[in-house]
């Protein structure tokens, strides 16, 4: 008879193995209730939970990426977590706004629930971020990167053991000399482009990790959040003009002159042509891919690629002209579909596999905690993500929905919509149509149902199901 | 110089412009409708530069024609303002599609008509020198560099430099938003 059984990511582990990994977690589980001090100075066996890295990237579209098929850009970093991990192909986010899409990242809940709906509501902590529950449960903690929520200055967050992050320019910072705040203090960066500067402190942050001054080691949850790739875009000198001489195929429905005219002359601060700043997007989407490249070495050099499962994903997708739009806020799919890879070593005859089934931003937090085996609050939107890594065939959420708040001074009414796997039904606050897509016959939306017999048909079921999910149920 | 009636040395002037603007923004609003790429693409590239320039750099024309026209300093700022203002009244009013009023009002000090407005600025005193330049030519006494118009270029054109350069105007932008904010909050 076969000794092995499965720990939850499915690898083979022995029952003497799984015996410490039970009663370890049982004593974190039973100690972090009776004080969380005893179980901030739990010492997790090696090998025990896995350590979690959590990428996230700014406004990128999800086919931007060398594994996409993408035509010029390189992201061997990207591509070789692709390739080495599993590719979400329907993850979407909940709310197509970089503050709210964070907060859901980091609370596991819909923006109704954190309450940062857009970039100007301020974060109030009011819901428990992920970070909280993982540090309670005797995780390393680091929240490297952007934070971009605004409110005065940066939170205190205890449960954060290294807070790195930057309050300038709203919030965005700067891709040179970005000032940072690092554990509520103001210091100078020690490099002059930001992405590597992040790559730098997360190498710190896992070596220190490595190195405890009492000699245990314990699992960490690194949460490494890069501004790549948020306009105004500024490569670094050395891949600046890297993609020059690339053709760009713009949507047919957009010219050289979008970004300046767009009907208003000029659009955002961008200046140049609309094919030029496309180019100096994917320069800084290379760049932060070779840091992350640099990260992954890292990662290997120091022997902690088997025991470190890595999530990579987008804030936000990016429009660049589709439906004669730029950016982020609207509901289509370039939007609101986003990059979402997990690479969980020990599962490598599943490497490279995609995955079909709808996950959400709201379910990174879920996903996070059921990884380190920490129980998953009631009061999360989102659903853990294991049983589809497990298994290609495990049944994904029906419908989810999207929301969003008018944004001074994005023009953009407020919306509410929900999406299932074949159609997407979204309702205004004011002035525009409400707008009804049949994503399976339809995929670029460019034939609006709503108000047709066909969409007369589809519309009480999507509205049923839309009411559902802003009730807080579940669409079964 | 004979000063002309009020249609030659004000409105013409600024009519031309205007219609440039309008029929330019009205056949590039529409281009992208055609289906054939080469035509879409050569109809934007020209009515997107004319837009462009109709816009941002009409004072260059409208200044000097108003001047040789006969038109006094106040007839020949207002004449160039006046395109772009409209201009900018047409992106607030497209804001009502999401905002309210006040909302959409708040927008003329967005950093782009800041910048847009340095920009007139600059170019009416260096059409003002231009001016006089050609009078000077044509035998007439007229002092050609004088504190108005070159204080006008001068800090104008520190200002349209300064603020792009400032950030790529990402932090004009900052303060934009902290103003909106200090007066509709949110804006939910």
């Amino acid at each position: 008879m076969d000794n092995k059984i499965k720990d939850i990511f499915g690898r083979n582990i022995t029952r003497r193995d799984m015996i410490k990994l039970m009663g370890s977690t049982a004593a974190v589980g039973l100690m972090g209730l009776a004080s969380p001090v005893m179980a901030g100075n739990l010492q997790i066996p090696k090998g025990g939970r896995p350590n979690i890295v959590f990428i996230l990237c700014d406004n990128v579209q999800y086919d931007d990426f060398g594994f996409m098929n993408h035509p010029f850009i390189q992201t061997p970093g990207v591509d070789s977590l692709a390739r080495d991990g599993i590719v979400f192909e329907n993850a979407f986010i909940t709310t197509s706004l970089c503050s709210p899409s964070r907060a859901s990242i980091l609370t596991g809940t819909y923006a109704h629930k954190h309450g940062v709906k857009n970039n100007h509501t301020a974060w109030t902590g009011q819901k428990t971020t992920f970070m909280e529950y993982i540090k309670n449960a005797g995780y390393d903690t680091a929240f490297i990167g952007k934070w971009h929520m605004p409110g005065k200055g940066l939170p205190t967050i205890p449960s954060i053991d290294l807070f790195v992050s930057y309050t300038y320019r709203e919030g965005q910072g700067s891709y040179m000399n970005c000032p940072l705040i690092v554990n509520g203090k103001h210091t100078p960066p020690k490099k002059e482009y930001l992405t590597e500067e992040l790559t730098d402190r997360a190498i710190e942050f896992m070596e220190k990790n490595r190195k405890r001054a009492d000699g245990s080691q314990r699992p960490f949850c690194l949460y490494l959040s890069h501004r790549a790739a948020h306009p105004p875009f500024v490569p670094p000198k050395d891949i600046r003009g890297m993609y020059a001489d690339k053709k760009i195929e713009l949507p047919g429905e957009v010219d050289s002159w979008f970004s300046k005219t767009n009907g208003n002359v000029f659009q955002g601060i961008m200046v140049g042509s609309y094919e030029n700043q496309y180019r100096k997007y994917c320069e800084v989407i290379t760049a932060m891919d070779r840091q992350i490249q640099r990260f992954l070495d890292k990662l290997d050099e120091m022997g902690l690629k088997d025991n470190t499962i890595i999530i990579f994903a987008a804030d936000n997708g990016m429009m660049w002209g589709e439906h004669r739009c730029h950016g982020i806020r609207r509901p289509y799919e370039e939007v609101i579909r986003v990059p979402f890879i997990v690479r969980s070593p020990w599962r490598a005859k599943m490497t490279g596999e995609h995955r079909k089934q709808m996950v959400l931003n709201i379910d990174v937090a879920p996903t996070i905690l059921d990884i380190a085996g920490v129980h998953i609050p009631a009061d999360m939107d989102g659903e853990s993500m294991l049983p589809i890594l497990r298994d290609i065939d495990a049944p994904g959420r029906k419908a989810w929905l999207l929301e969003f708040w008018k944004y001074y001074p994005e023009n953009t009414p407020s919306y509410v919509g929900v999406r299932n796997m074949t159609h997407k039904y979204i309702e205004y606050e004011k002035t525009l149509k409400p707008q009804l897509f049949d994503l399976v016959n339809d995929p670029r939306e460019k034939n609006n149902l709503y108000g047709t017999q066909k969409g007369d048909k589809l519309l009480p079921g999507l509205k049923a199901m839309m009411e559902t999910l802003m009730q807080g149920n579940k669409v079964r | 110089m004979e000063k002309q009636d009020i249609k030659r040395r004000f409105f013409y002037p600024v009519l031309i412009i205007f219609l440039i603007m309008t029929i330019s923004w009205a056949v590039y609003s529409i281009a992208w409708r055609i289906e054939n790429p080469a035509i879409h693409q050569t109809l934007a590239t020209i009515t997107g530069t004319l837009l462009f320039l109709s816009v941002t750099f009409g004072t260059l024309f409208i200044y000097p024609v108003a001047y040789f026209r006969g038109a006094s300093l106040k007839e020949r700022i207002l004449a160039s303002l006046i395109n772009p203002f409209l201009w900018a009244t047409k992106e607030n009013l497209r804001l009502l599609i999401s905002f309210s009023f006040s909302e959409s009002l708040y927008y003329y000090l967005n950093p782009l008509s800041i910048w847009l407005l340095c920009g007139l600025v600059a170019q009416m005193g260096i059409a003002e020198m231009f001016c006089r330049h050609i009078f000077k030519k044509r035998g007439e006494v007229v002092h050609v560099l004088t504190p108005g118009p070159l204080a006008a270029v001068i800090i104008s054109l520190f200002l349209v430099i300064t603020l792009f350069a400032w950030g790529q105007g990402e932090n004009v932008y900052v303060i934009f938003l902290e103003g909106y904010r200090k007066i509709f909050g949110s804006g939910l």
